[in-house]
């Protein structure tokens, strides 16, 4: 079995020679972006560039590598979509730099491409807190049909994803190597979930393994494809800051999720809100940054807390705590606080997990 | 020139009668033991010898055969050698006819003739009282653990020349002291007490808990926030032990070869092995004799590993069959062997690599997982109680004394005995999953609060039944009848999903 499942029916159209060609450039062995951008400026498109290395006036590799019939294999195998700059049905229509030459794509849902794009981003070190937000932003957009995209990583990536498909909205996961690869290999349920509900999206050809210095390049696509940048969690230094940035560059909206400064996995986001990006208060701030008007999704139908979950409750200050800090604090007996711990937990004001309390 | 004389060996932590026949033949000069013999009862020729030498006696220049019955028990050890000399004493008329009838012997021996203790006489003089002898002779160093059996009458022997005359009825048996009671117990030499951990409330309480219904007890939280610290106070807190499994403390004690200087061992036991001990070391076996370990030395108190993350998980899983039938079987050819192991398994645990957890953790997700897989879901599963622990808060003031602690402790405990009266087991964790709905019932209320958990998805089948068991203690604690809602709702709470 090949390391991940392909795309179970071939696309309703075959490929036309430029896709085709496209396709080839991008699978040669080692070529880069930059490279690929040259080629193709240089021999006036991809079908110039794949003849002129054929006939062996770029490099002998490649030259080898284009004659044998492995591209053409895989073609028929996996059935990529290919998307290539500057014709129709391209995702990336403003002229930004580093816009990728060809992006190939797997799955099953390719009008991912044709709706308001959202990208979700942030850390894989994320915290319960963050975890649930992402899952419920991509809930939101993915009620709202919108699609969202993001990096399939582990942590803030994975939960909005999730949140999305689960809600039945489509989905864009790019990803930083070829698309025959998965990884991490955690995710491999999740990336056969993307594939059927949206698309799997690769500027690097079939069997280019992770490499740590490929994913900051990826995370260019997925500010350039989204029309607005979520960032849930971000640590100081982190690949989420990147995507942020590059969205700053390439114009694009970029909304950040506030946490507390004790929260090292809010120090990305935070610094980003300091930095002049939009807080993101409520899920339903995305749909207003669309310029989209939020349903009547999102009241609070909650029965607010009284008496001792109500004193426990504030006991948290909005902070996660332990029994023990609440009993503390509250100055109740720990039997009293465990009744109204329930008590708050029922009425979803309050969620445990790794033995601690989380107010939402 | 046939003689015959009862003695024992040790079967893990249990004695066996040993019959050891000696005879001496017409022959070639020869000394051959039958029946099963190890390396340290083979080599007793040579000891037994010197010592007869050294004693003035006569080693026969005969053809000698020891035979060790019954002849399919592997014997170990040295304690054989003094039933073996007086053997071989009464084969060659060296003795009064008569002066082994119903004398069981148990002693090593030196080279200059003197008579040595031996490991596990409490077993070993048990197992003798038990086949019927009436009187045993032990070294002097064991007269007062011998003595905690009081079916026999006990003598002691100092040198095998003094015993011979004693045998023979010339001189007076010597004297065994009690044993001395010692002004300082090694074991406390840093008085604890509840009292020292300030703040922690919900902590201690599942500490309580966890005492009053023997439950085993999770602790999970950052260095440094006092869980080690209020783990070790677990014994301040637990009832004394009762007066017959003292004497199985006694007994498996001195048998693992622990010095107990004749004393019954009234403390519970507290044993709190390194996390580098190996599967054996943990829960007994080991290559030739099988020994106890440390889930054996722990029977009837309390085990305690620190550091639960750095144990190895092969190690950790070995302990899931003792906790849930509290004994140890341990098969080897060509024996099989249990041993006791009814502890309470008492741990702690840092949250994930980097120790803070969260909120704080600076750990990768790829490290915790990899952390988190040491301990596996059902092996957490077995931990009734779970609690996360952090730092107490500035304010906080030192807590309850043990003392008052024990006294709800024991009282909960008393409960207990009287509820299961007619049951082989005497606390809540104990229940039987089967039983739990007829012995724990619920009023409607509390059935009520646990519906509520398992539709919640809180609880799993199993956790279900766990803290039922946990609201039991918490009931019992309270002195009430029945399982209140309050008690539900806390035990779900001291059950969290931690680490």
């Amino acid at each position: 079995m090949s390391p991940s499942r392909g795309p179970t029916r071939p696309p309703a159209t075959p490929l036309d020679p430029t896709e085709v060609a496209a396709a080839t450039l991008a699978c040669l062995p080692g070529i880069t972006t930059a490279r690929l951008r040259d080629l193709v400026a240089r021999w006036r498109g991809p079908i110039g560039a794949l003849d002129a290395i054929t006939r062996g006036r770029v490099s002998a590799d490649w030259q080898r590598a284009v004659q044998s019939p492995r591209v053409a294999e895989l073609l028929a195998r996996r059935h990529p979509h290919v998307y290539v700059k500057g014709r129709a049905g391209y995702p990336i229509v403003d002229d930004l730099p580093g816009t990728p030459e060809v992006l190939l794509a797997e799955g099953d849902r390719v009008d991912a491409f044709e709706r308001p794009r959202v990208a979700i981003v942030g850390t894989r070190a994320a915290t319960p807190h963050g975890l649930a937000d992402a899952r419920e932003i991509g809930g939101v957009l993915g009620d709202a049909g919108i699609t969202v995209v993001s990096g399939l990583a582990i942590g803030i990536d994975g939960a909005a994803h999730e949140g999305a498909i689960d809600a039945g909205g489509p989905v864009v996961g790019v990803v930083a190597t070829g698309l025959d690869i998965v990884y991490p290999r955690r995710h491999r349920t999740l990336f056969d979930r993307v594939r059927a509900h949206g698309l799997l999206v690769s500027e690097l050809g079939y069997g280019v393994q992770p490499r740590r210095e490929a994913f900051p390049i990826r995370n260019r696509i997925i500010a350039s494809l989204a029309d607005v940048v979520v960032v849930v969690e971000a640590t100081a230094r982190g690949g989420a800051r990147i995507t942020a940035e590059r969205a700053v560059e390439y114009n694009r909206p970029v909304l950040a999720m506030p946490g507390s400064r004790r929260n090292p996995a809010a120090e990305g986001t935070n610094a980003l809100i300091a930095d002049g990006a939009e807080p993101l208060l409520e899920p339903s701030d995305v749909l207003l940054a669309l310029g989209l008007t939020p349903g009547s999704r999102g009241h609070d139908t909650r029965l607010a807390p009284e008496g001792n979950a109500a004193l426990v409750l504030r006991s948290c200050g909005g902070e996660s705590a332990t029994i023990d800090q609440l009993v503390s604090r509250s100055g109740l007996a720990p039997d009293e606080v465990a009744v109204a711990v329930r008590e708050l937990e029922r009425g979803g004001w309050l969620e445990r997990a790794q033995g601690l309390c989380w107010p939402r | 020139m046939l003689a015959a004389v009862h003695s024992a060996t040790l079967i893990g932590v249990d004695g066996q009668p040993v019959t050891v026949e000696v005879h001496v033949s017409q022959g070639l000069p020869s000394y051959s033991v039958v029946g099963l013999p190890d390396t340290a009862v083979r080599e007793s020729r040579e000891r037994v010898r010197a010592a007869l030498l050294s004693s003035g006696l006569t080693w026969p220049q005969q053809r000698i055969t020891v035979n060790l019955a019954p002849g399919g028990v592997r014997k170990t050890g040295s304690g054989l050698e003094l039933a073996v000399a007086l053997g071989l004493l009464a084969a060659a008329d060296e003795l009064p006819a008569g002066a082994l009838d119903g004398v069981g012997v148990l002693g090593e021996l030196g080279l200059d003739g003197s008579v040595r203790a031996v490991p596990g006489t409490l077993a070993l003089v048990d197992a003798l009282a038990r086949s019927g002898v009436e009187s045993v002779v032990v070294p002097t160093a064991n007269g007062a653990e011998a003595a905690l059996v009081r079916a026999v009458h006990v003598r002691v022997a100092r040198t095998l020349g003094e015993l011979r005359a004693n045998l023979k009825g010339e001189g007076e048996w010597p004297d065994w002291a009690p044993a001395p009671l010692p002004d300082h117990d090694p074991n406390d030499d840093e008085p604890l007490d509840l009292a020292d951990v300030r703040g922690l409330r919900f902590a201690r309480r599942a500490l309580e808990v966890a005492a009053a219904g023997a439950h085993h007890l999770l602790f999970v939280g950052p260095p440094g926030t006092g869980k080690t610290m209020l783990a070790r106070r677990l014994p301040t807190i637990l009832p004394p032990l009762t007066p017959s499994d003292a004497l199985d403390v006694t007994r498996i004690h001195s048998a693992a070869g622990h010095a107990t200087n004749g004393r019954l061992v009234t403390a519970r036991p507290f044993r709190a092995p390194h996390h580098t001990a190996s599967t054996p070391a943990l829960v007994g076996g080991g290559s030739g004799r099988p020994r106890p370990g440390e889930v054996t030395l722990a029977h009837r108190g309390t085990l305690f590993l620190d550091e639960l993350g750095e144990f190895a998980p092969t190690a950790l899983d070995a302990l899931r069959q003792p906790l849930e039938e509290r004994v140890v079987r341990i098969s080897r050819h060509p024996t099989s062997l249990t041993f006791p192991a009814a502890f309470q398994l008492v741990a702690c645990s840092n949250p994930c690599p980097c120790g803070l957890g969260e909120p704080n953790c600076r750990c990768t997700a790829a490290s915790r997982a990899r952390y988190l897989r040491r301990m596996s879901a059902p092996f957490l599963d077995r931990f009734d109680v779970r609690v996360r622990v952090t730092a107490p808060e500035p304010n906080d003031e030192p807590g309850e004394s043990s003392d008052s602690v024990r006294e709800r402790v024991a009282a909960a405990v008393d409960r207990q005995h009287a509820r299961y009266a007619d049951w082989s087991w005497s606390a809540n964790a104990h229940v039987p999953a089967g039983v739990v709905e007829r012995l724990l019932p619920l009023s409607p209320e509390a059935r009520d609060a646990w519906r509520s958990l398992i539709e919640a998805r809180v609880l799993t089948g199993r956790g279900a039944a766990r803290v039922r068991r946990v609201a039991r203690t918490l009931a019992d604690l309270d002195g009430v009848t029945a399982i209140a809602p309050a008690h539900i709702e806390s035990a779900a709470l001291l059950r969290s999903d931690v680490p």
